[in-house]
């Protein structure tokens, strides 16, 4: 403390009483700094907010539209000459008639309807078809075929409009565009303007938009998300069964008992290497070793469900990890203290309270793995159309389907923008589920939530 | 050789710097601050002691308004300054602050050098004309801080790389060279070895000349080591407040008498 | 379903075990379960994991083990042909198996016994045409040594899943009858089940490595295959990328490379200055109410899977993007899927990503420091840029890198937004593509495995993943190192 004696006094350098309440101009010029900064703080924020209301505003905007349907509702003869030439109504033999036979039952009836509402049109009684979709057809014929009691009668059915009916109504469809359209002509629109006056001509909930199958390429209107649901529904069951075991049983050995050693260190690593690989090159993995070296069937959920635990592992077990480590060591020495064994402190206490966090930690995966598509895509999960729903449950298992979010690009990579307003009613559906399963999560969260 | 120096403390002007009336503070239900007056002097060194969670410390950081980066705090009171109202509408809590340093209770360097430290102060506050004036501001403050000496030869090294008791001097250099007029210290030797402790109570004590420092401390024994006035702080209440002499000797409150004689603490 | 079949007994079979040796337990003790060793159910688990253990063991180690097997078994067959036909002998396989499977097929559909199957010779009717009645459809005629190898194939086979299921329901009783026989009330069943539960989870916790060691092995291998029919030389310096199934293809990487490099500037340019932002502002200046709504707001974007992003920039973005940039505007932009359009929208996608890791970051920074700069007179943006974001600046790197890591391995976004055309070129506003774009479009066609413009994918995957590897590596070790230096 030599130098305590030669310090320079600077009582005297300093000015002299500054008052505080006045303000000088430097910490003005300070403040307008401070609330620039400010201001570039809650700008970030609302360009983040604005962000996710752009984002949420055109999935609902377009998407919503996906949920309603257009129907014409026409009363049509069944002719029994061309239904059922054999006269005895047997389903059997009435079976052979394909749609073929149907089509110009539906083109008369839609013909006749025009012509008994009085209406003038150029278009030809022939051309009506384009008016209904392709599975309108069908739909009439698996009427017939569950009732053939209906055959001679006139029955009033509501058949699916056709796509680009269904697109006029929605505005996605303008006269302009007609124009340049051969399946459709102006005289078509004039027909929907004036049945739709009568109320033949309706929009109603589309059901089969969320329960129903995928159409070919050129059916749009008929397209449902329903059996990807139930492929994604398999893959869940796969993740879930899969990663929830082994995701704990490894955390445990890591958290509980694994030594200070060179294999606890590999895992460790390796579990945060593999939480921050691109999912594609799980999709690579999977297509690698499932499918080319174990020979696993293609486009199935099982594969996928695979893939995807592999994918989600590291998660669940980074969040299940921090669940036990978050039970005081107090409860591990109290069950060692009566005798417990270690293995049996862990099962019977540490892991019961820690139950909230990991199951908390595995929706989160779960939901991650829902939304998740590039995997998907390798293993043939997109192109394939999914028409049919899986006979079982071996079938949903390894049967070539898709899921939600593959099923979401495949209709994007569609050439009819129809295709487009399934896609973002697609996803509409999936975020329904994923916004569910974290609102689970929170509330678990919430109502288990414990500070020790 | 510390306690002739309570006595010394006659000579200094009698002028007050800071007068408190009426302050309360709560933090968000607990009241931490019932209903404290103070007065504090002018080129002295005031000490606050008490038992921990008295509320000593919070009764320090409503000195240069601290407290209002807790957001659960709320002040209420008069504490004024030369006069003036800390708590006006119009004070800018930067420009007080500028006027009252302070000095926390774990040695908290910036992570920079200890030259930038130093300067960080003066910059923001441009008090240099340009680079030389900077120099100079530096060097008095490292000076004043007492640890010129030591660190003259590496000021572009990390100011976390000092020891405990350097970075604690640096700390009061930094906070010297924005020339307060008041210096606040929270406990400064609590995280200190001895060797330390001593060197930063030789420190304050020397400070004196040129400022009102107010010390809160854990340790009697040091606050009759460098305080001229001592204020025992209990439960959020100021019990009693008066010459260090007279509070370690004669303590008038049955509560003094029984912390300092150590029944209570 | 054999296989079925086998899972099924041995499930049984240990349930019964389960049971058995609960009971031989407390039998040989009289009844008086406290004169056990162990609690009366560790006994039954004792009995049970000793038999599932080796017999599933076993089971996963046959279901790899025999298609090698019966790989190189019927390799040899053919292996002449390859020779003779100069051909390569994966692709030969390639297509004994699609006979084999034909076979199957056309057993399991009635259009052929099972007889026929084993017997049938090239010479005798036509092969192709009766298997394309089953619905296999074949490529070429299917000669005498491939369906030779193809009947050889079938039969070992199902061979090999016979024996499969002889061993592993042997394995399985030889274990369940060892520790039925070693059961008794002085055995400490306790502690050699726990034993055995602690392998269990070791083992969970391997496969860990054993994801990493798929990982690596099925990359290296195919990426070995890749460079031994295709230059490496070209593929890592080459400019162009033009695959064409015929044959001829040029496939350079840097093209991709540039694309997916370009792309992740843009989003990084997006993503960074409002993530760090708005970290900067939720920690040290939002109340707690608007914390409560800002923070989960912009954590929405994170959970919102990448499918909807792409979605977004495709039928969104990009065309907004087109009314300003394109023909009818400034004139710049061909089509709405562009660089720029990918580049925004994952942008977007990584703004929770970078703000959620800044505000960790930033909050790790001691409040003493920060007291410290108030203590002095500082305001609170000054305490923030000159003091706060210097501290935090070597964890604010790390999350840096790691949002570059995620933005050079998205997928979707660039599929569904950037377009699909290979080309090098400065302007933000052309298509382009990247490195996973053209893995997702060289595997997803009909392209056959073992052509260049397939295996190009897996040297793709590769550069892919050492690349992100490498950057996560060094962002968590930088991350890691800040928090030390709090801690």
């Amino acid at each position: 403390m030599t130098d305590a004696t030669q310090i320079p006094s600077s009582g005297a350098a300093r000015p002299a009483g500054k008052s505080i309440i006045t303000t000088d101009d430097r910490t003005k010029k300070r403040n307008a700094a401070e609330k620039r900064f400010r201001m570039y703080g809650i700008a970030a924020i609302l360009a983040g907010i604005a962000c996710l209301v752009v984002l949420l505003g055109s999935i609902l905007m377009n998407g919503a539209s996906a949920f309603q349907q257009t129907f014409i509702q026409v009363p049509v003869y069944l002719n029994p000459e061309a239904v059922d030439p054999n006269g005895n109504r047997d389903p059997e033999e009435m079976g052979s008639a394909t749609t073929f036979t149907y089509k110009p039952i539906v083109v008369d009836a839609m013909a006749a309807l025009v012509e008994e509402r009085g209406i003038e049109t150029e278009i030809d009684p022939g051309d009506m078809d384009a008016l209904f979709s392709a599975a309108a057809v069908a739909q009439v014929r698996d009427r017939v075929l569950a009732n053939p009691e209906l055959v001679g009668e006139t029955v009033t059915f509501n058949i699916l409009a056709s796509s680009r009916v269904d697109g006029y109504l929605k505005e996605r469809v303008s006269r302009d565009s007609v124009a340049r359209d051969s399946n459709i002509d102006a005289g078509h629109l004039d027909i929907v303007d004036e049945l739709r006056a009568e109320g033949d001509v309706v929009k109603r909930f589309n059901w089969d938009f969320i329960f129903g199958a995928d159409a070919s390429e050129s059916r749009p209107e008929q397209a449902g998300m329903g059996v990807a649901m139930l492929g994604s529904f398999f893959m869940m069951l796969v993740v879930l069964g899969l990663s929830l075991p082994i995701g704990v049983a490894a955390s445990i050995y890591l958290e509980e008992f694994a030594p200070q050693n060179r294999l606890t260190d590999i895992i460790e690593v390796n579990i945060s290497n593999l939480a921050a690989v691109p999912s594609i090159v799980f999709g690579i993995l999977g297509l690698a070793v499932f499918i080319q070296f174990m020979e696993f069937p293609q486009s199935a959920p099982l594969v996928g469900g695979l893939v995807l635990t592999l994918m989600t592992l590291p998660t669940i077990i980074i969040s299940t990890r921090a669940a036990l480590k978050s039970v005081p060591p107090s409860i591990r020495d109290a069950a060692l203290g009566v005798g417990a064994s270690k293995m049996q402190s862990v099962f019977h206490h540490v892991l019961p309270l820690a139950m909230p966090g990991i199951l908390t930690g595995t929706i989160i995966g779960l939901a991650q793995a829902l939304g998740e598509t590039a995997p998907l895509l390798l293993i043939g999960m997109v192109g394939y159309i999914a028409t049919n729903y899986p006979d079982g449950v071996a079938s949903g298992f390894l049967d070539p389907n898709s899921a939600m979010p593959a099923q979401i690009y495949e209709w994007a990579k569609r050439a009819d923008p129809a295709y487009y307003e399934r896609a973002w009613g697609g996803i509409i559906i999936l975020l329904v589920f994923l916004f569910a399963m974290n609102a689970i999560a929170i509330l678990l969260r919430r109502k288990f939530e414990r500070r020790w | 050789m510390y306690d002739n120096r309570a006595s010394e403390s006659a000579v200094t002007a009698d002028d007050i710097k800071i007068e408190a009336k009426g302050v309360n503070v709560h933090y968000g239900t607990t009241h931490a601050i019932k209903d404290v007056d103070v007065s504090i002097l002018d080129k002295t060194v005031t000490a606050f002691i008490g038992p921990s969670g008295c509320g000593k410390s919070t009764f320090l950081r409503c000195i240069n308004r601290m407290n209002d980066t807790i957001d659960v705090a709320r002040v209420t009171g008069d504490i004024r300054i030369d006069g003036e109202d800390i708590n006006d509408a119009r004070v800018d809590p930067v420009q007080l602050r500028a006027k009252v340093g302070m000095v926390f209770q774990k040695p908290n360097p910036f992570p920079k050098s200890i030259y930038d430290n130093v300067a960080y102060g003066p910059k923001i506050h441009g008090l240099a004309k340009n680079k030389g004036d900077l120099d100079d501001i530096v060097e008095r403050a490292l000076r004043r801080g007492a640890i010129w000496d030591e660190v003259k030869d590496r000021l572009h090294a990390p100011g976390t790389g000092l020891s405990g008791g350097q970075q604690q001097r640096l700390c009061i250099a930094r906070a010297v060279a924005t020339e307060p007029e008041v210096l606040l210290m929270d406990e400064p030797c609590s995280a200190l070895d001895p060797i330390a402790t001593g060197q930063v109570e030789e420190l304050i004590d020397e400070l004196r000349r040129d400022y009102s420092v107010v010390i809160v401390t854990h340790s009697m024994q040091q606050a009759a080591r460098v305080s001229q006035k001592t204020a025992f702080f209990h439960l959020g209440n100021l019990i009693e407040y008066g010459d260090t002499d007279e509070i370690f000797t004669n303590p008038k409150d049955p509560k003094t008498e029984s912390y300092i004689t150590g029944r209570i603490g | 379903m054999p296989f079925y079949w086998t899972l099924a007994i041995i499930a049984l079979l240990c349930a019964a075990g389960y049971v058995l040796g609960r009971r031989k337990a407390v039998a040989s003790v009289g009844g008086d379960k406290r004169r056990l060793h162990s609690l009366p159910n560790f006994y039954g688990m004792n009995v049970a994991l000793k038999g599932a253990v080796p017999a599933f063991g076993l089971l996963v180690f046959w279901l790899i083990a025999q298609p090698l097997f019966v790989e190189w078994r019927v390799s040899s067959i053919v292996s002449d042909l390859a020779v003779s036909e100069a051909r390569d002998l994966g692709l030969v396989m390639v297509d004994v198996r699609r006979v084999a499977d034909g076979l199957d097929t056309a057993v399991a559909t009635g259009t052929m016994t099972a007889s026929e199957a084993t017997d049938i010779a090239a010479g005798d009717g036509n092969v192709r045409e009766r298997l394309g009645a089953a619905g296999v459809a074949l490529g070429s005629e299917v000669s005498e040594p491939v369906l030779r190898a193809a009947q050889r194939y079938r039969a070992l086979s199902s061979t090999g899943d016979t024996l499969r299921s002889v061993a592993v329901l042997a394995v399985l009783l030889l274990g369940l009858g060892w520790a039925y026989r070693e059961t008794d009330g002085e055995f400490r069943a306790r502690n050699v089940v726990e034993q055995g539960v602690l392998a269990l989870l070791l083992g969970a916790a391997c496969i860990a490595i054993l994801t990493t060691l798929g990982i690596v092995l099925s990359l290296i291998f195919n990426t070995i295959e890749f460079f031994s029919i295709y230059p490496a030389s070209e593929f890592f310096f080459s400019t162009t990328w033009s695959p064409s199934f015929g044959g001829g293809s040029s496939l350079g990487i840097l093209p991709l490379l540039w694309g997916t490099l370009y792309i992740s500037l843009i989003a990084l340019a997006v993503a960074v200055p409002i993530g760090l932002m708005a970290a900067i502002y939720l920690s040290e200046y939002a109340s707690p109410r608007v914390r409560g709504v800002a923070k989960p707001a912009l954590e929405i974007l994170a959970g919102i899977p990448t499918i909807v992003y792409g979605l977004f920039a495709l039928l969104t973005v990009g065309p907004a993007l087109m009314v300003v940039f394109g023909d009818g505007g400034l004139g710049w932009m061909q089509a709405g899927t562009a660089v720029m359009t990918a580049g925004l929208v994952m942008g977007i996608m990584l703004i929770p990503f970078v703000s959620s890791l800044s505000d960790d970051i930033i909050n790790a920074v001691p409040q003493s420091m920060r007291d410290g700069s108030y203590g002095l007179g500082a305001t609170q943006s000054e305490t923030v840029r000159q003091v706060v974001l210097p501290a935090a600046l070597p964890g604010i790197v790390g999350a840096i890198l790691l949002a570059a890591s995620r933005a050079i391995g998205e997928t979707m976004i660039v599929v569904l937004g950037a377009g699909a055309a290979a080309r090098i070129s400065p302007n933000p506003f052309e298509a382009m593509t990247t490195v996973t774009a053209k893995i997702v479009s060289q595997l997803t066609g009909d392209a056959d495995f073992s052509s260049p413009e397939a295996l190009v994918a897996f040297a793709l995957g590769m550069t892919l993943f050492v690349l992100t590897l490498g950057l996560n590596v060094f962002a968590l070790y930088i991350v890691r190192k800040y928090r030390e230096q709090y801690e």
